[in-house]
């Protein structure tokens, strides 16, 4: 149980304040409300180079890091399809310097044309490093060009190319951070040993003078429904073939997430679960085996990933994903096997409240998606749920028009 | 607007750590932390890599712990731990192996259950060795497709010789040969109450106590106490590997030095912060910040029981990669030339201060320094001990050090990528 209190300044900045009385470190974090999915088609990667431009400090503060390291503070960021964070923990009485330096990037920026090309070759590289130079770099790409036409899910947080990123303009970037980078776009969290009254105080000061510029964000390509099943086949220079198969699902906010949460928990949720207990025990079919959830904002994907031993086929792997999901269409799932999952999130959402950074970022989390008092319902929603429901979700899901197969063969 | 005021910590609370010493003579180091509803239990055991007599047995025995006991097969303490929300961890170095177990308090008894039946009576079944054998063999030769860790590799080879215990590493085929014989071997001789310590932390209720002295005490006294002596160390100036088609190179430089136990550590430490600690150190800002070599570049002096090193790491563009070799060594010459500015100096002081803070902040964390502290012959009085001497480290006092420990001729640079491209 997470408690908090929020309140929104008259420039539309959302605060969150969480008082933990236990630690001496506070942490800071700040949501802006844009992602890949915020981008255009000819100019995609633009949310993640922005993210690190956010480094490249502004006219009062040259070079960022500093003043946060003088503080003793910490701080990183990171960026996914629908949103960037930011955040900083440093011990609590220099909570003061953490809300001047994010005031100040909200407005102050340094986009000057030596910063963005520096930053847009070391992006580049990250591309290289990260996607290109490393075995299995592009699946994910590949997933989601399959997975999606129009929404734009379609591309990772990285972007299409390399060349949309070194192609993008001075005046691009600018619009960009006029366009997401203002207070009713953001929402601020804190955790630390303060009062919220006193948060809130804060925010005022150091945020409330800042003008916000609403422009309206566009809305966002909705994807069609997939009609029929889509293959694609790819050969790679890779020791062992590569398995994936997805299907579209609700959004964040639908049942279906939490219902696909607990669904690829069964098939995955740790060494008892059924694929790794089936697939590469028992049956000795995969080297790894993974289910997961997208968990994105919009509607998501419900993913099945694995890496086949060299003695399988291809035929064999996917016939075993389609065994395991006609066991859960038919709903042969057992109480037993429903409790553990329940027992399993609610440990996991105790671990992950021990520090103040993970309770501000989730706090940033759920307010972003639309539902702050979520987070400690969760909890609760997954108590309620039932086999039964498990198994409708399985027959909505696991339809042979609903899915995508990619193959990432190994060479010969 | 203008910037407000700092305060720097100058000492950090630990919570006080007790000690119960249990009838084998192992000791349990005890962080009671009451405000989580958690636990955590850590088993330390000197059975790291260098105490195996076949390739890949101490690795395998670690993590086959859990993989089939004397009253419960793999499945069933999979199954036992996940109902409750239970996890464990394995991790192998050089020197140790950790078993790790966390629950929720209200839990720990049933994770009790099975933390004593792996700890205590493995059994290595033949079927889930070979099962694990096959699995890790794929997966290390996916990895070692990586530059990143060919270059960790033969460093550890350059900086301790080939064949020395803390740098040789064997081909994955190597797993063919591996049984449970040598794992079962292995564990009478390690898993014992003379090579063990427990450091437990979060809320340590009584009962939950008498559960952990309970299953330690269980530990044989009959182990070996690890005797080998070291073999001397061998470094080599210069390793250069081919790697067909890299678009990057990874980069390892570094040099042979000493462990945390030394009295040149922690100043050491602070000058591998100056040179390549954090984000805005002289490394990155050169190589990343600059040049746009790189996505990142780091420095860090890494501690074994018996030595330790200062390395330096990055991977750069194929194209670049004599320059930023050049660029790597023109930093470490303007250390070894130039007193660090104060300015600069206090910067890295307060990020290590920093650092420790956020580290014990939480029961977990906690722990862990509790357990390295431990290991090195220190106990939690050497937090605040390490912050002084990092606040009294004098630029002159680096400056000696540079010049004393990072002269070109002594450094090894180990370099993995596609040299014909």
């Amino acid at each position: 149980m997470i408690t908090y209190k929020q309140t929104t300044l008259s420039n539309g900045l959302t605060i969150i304040a969480n008082r933990d009385r236990a630690s001496a470190m506070a942490a800071i974090n700040l949501l802006y409300k844009v992602g890949a999915r915020n981008e255009q088609p000819h100019r995609t990667g633009l949310a993640h180079l922005f993210e690190h431009l956010m480094f490249r400090g502004t006219h009062n503060v040259p070079v960022f890091d500093t003043p946060v390291q003088m503080a003793c503070g910490e701080n990183n960021a990171f960026t996914n399809n629908d949103y960037t964070d930011f955040y900083i923990t440093l011990p609590t009485d220099n909570i003061e310097t953490a809300l001047w330096l994010e005031s100040d990037r909200m407005t102050g920026l340094n986009l000057s044309h030596e910063a963005c090309e520096i930053e847009k070759r070391v992006v580049i590289e990250e591309f290289r490093q990260r996607y290109l130079n490393q075995p299995y770099g592009d699946l994910n790409m590949l997933l989601r060009a399959l997975v999606y036409k129009e929404h734009p899910y379609r591309w990772a947080t990285i972007g299409l190319t390399p060349q949309h990123i070194e192609q993008a303009t001075d005046e691009e970037i600018a619009e960009f951070y006029r366009r997401f980078y203002h207070p009713s776009n953001a929402i601020l969290s804190v955790s630390a040993d303060i009062e919220p009254e006193r948060v809130f105080e804060l925010g005022e000061k150091w945020f409330g003078h800042i003008k916000d510029s609403s422009h309206p964000i566009a809305p966002i390509p909705v994807e069609p429904e997939q009609t029929e099943a889509r293959t694609q086949i790819v050969e790679r220079d890779v020791p062992a073939t590569t398995i994936t198969i997805a299907f579209h699902m609700g959004n964040r906010l639908s049942e279906d997430f939490f219902l696909g949460d607990m669904t690829s928990d069964l098939l995955a949720g740790g060494d008892s679960a059924r694929l790794y207990e089936r697939l590469i025990k028992r049956k000795r079919l995969f080297a790894s085996v993974n289910a997961y959830i997208s968990g994105d904002v919009d509607c998501g994907m419900f993913v099945f990933t694995g890496q086949l031993l060299p003695t399988t086929t291809e035929e064999q792997a996917l016939q075993a994903f389609q065994e395991e999901m006609e066991e859960l269409r038919q709903g042969k799932i057992s109480e037993y096997e429903i409790e553990k999952v329940k027992n399993k999130f609610e440990a996991n959402t105790l671990f992950g409240e021990l520090n103040v950074m993970n309770k501000a970022i989730n706090l940033g989390y759920y307010s972003m998606i639309g539902d702050l008092g979520l987070i400690n319902r969760e909890v609760t929603i997954y108590r309620s749920l039932t086999a039964e429901q498990v198994a409708a979700f399985a027959r909505r899901i696991f339809r042979n028009e609903n899915l995508s197969t990619l193959i990432y063969r190994a060479k010969q | 607007m203008k910037q407000p005021p700092l305060t720097i910590p100058t000492t950090i609370d630990v919570p006080a750590t007790a000690k119960r010493l249990c009838k084998n003579g192992t000791p349990i180091y005890i962080i009671d932390c009451p405000e989580y509803e958690v636990v955590r239990v850590s088993f330390v055991f000197h059975a790291g890599t260098i105490t195996q007599k076949h390739p890949f047995t101490a690795s395998a025995t670690a993590n086959m712990l859990a993989e089939g006991s004397k009253e419960l097969t793999s499945q069933q303490i999979a199954e036992k731990l996940d109902y409750y929300g239970s996890y464990f961890d394995i991790n192998i170095d050089r020197d140790y192996s950790y078993i790790t177990f966390c629950s929720l308090a209200k839990f720990f008894p049933q994770t009790a259950e099975v933390i004593e039946q792996i700890i205590l009576h493995p059994t290595f079944p033949e079927s889930e060795v070979a099962t694990y054998c096959n699995k890790r063999s794929q997966q290390l030769s996916i990895e070692r497709r990586k530059v990143e860790t060919r270059a960790r590799e033969h460093f550890a080879k350059a900086i301790f010789g080939e064949n020395h215990p803390y740098g040789i590493s064997y081909p994955e085929s190597e797993y063919a040969n591996l049984t449970r014989n040598h794992l079962e071997e292995h564990y009478k001789e390690r898993y014992t109450a003379q090579n063990c310590m427990v450091v437990c932390s979060g809320h340590i209720y009584p009962n939950i106590l008498e559960e952990i002295v309970s299953i330690t005490e269980q530990l044989p006294s009959t182990g070996l106490l690890y005797s080998q002596p070291i073999p001397p160390f061998e470094s080599c100036h210069e390793k250069m590997i081919q790697h067909d088609g890299a678009v990057q190179s990874s980069i390892r430089m570094g040099r042979l030095l000493f462990s945390r136990t030394h009295e040149d550590f922690i100043p050491m430490q602070v000058l591998s912060t100056v040179l390549g600690g954090y984000f805005g150190s002289r490394l990155m800002q050169n190589l990343r910040e600059r040049s746009g070599f790189t996505y990142g570049v780091f420095s860090a002096m890494v501690n074994f029981q018996h030595t330790g090193y200062l390395a330096i790491a990055t991977q750069v563009g194929t194209e670049v990669t004599q320059e930023a070799l050049n660029q790597i060594a023109h930093e470490i010459e303007i250390l070894r030339n130039n007193p660090i500015p104060e300015d600069e100096l206090n910067l890295v002081k307060n990020i290590m201060a920093g650092e420790m803070m956020r580290i014990l902040d939480g029961p977990f964390g906690i722990a862990d320094v509790t357990t390295e502290n431990i290991l090195c012959g220190f106990d939690n009085s050497h937090i605040n001990d390490n912050l002084q001497r990092i606040r009294n480290t004098t630029s002159e006092e680096l400056l000696a050090l540079a010049q004393k420990y990072l002269c070109t001729d002594d450094m090894v640079t180990v370099v993995v990528g596609d040299f014909n491209a």
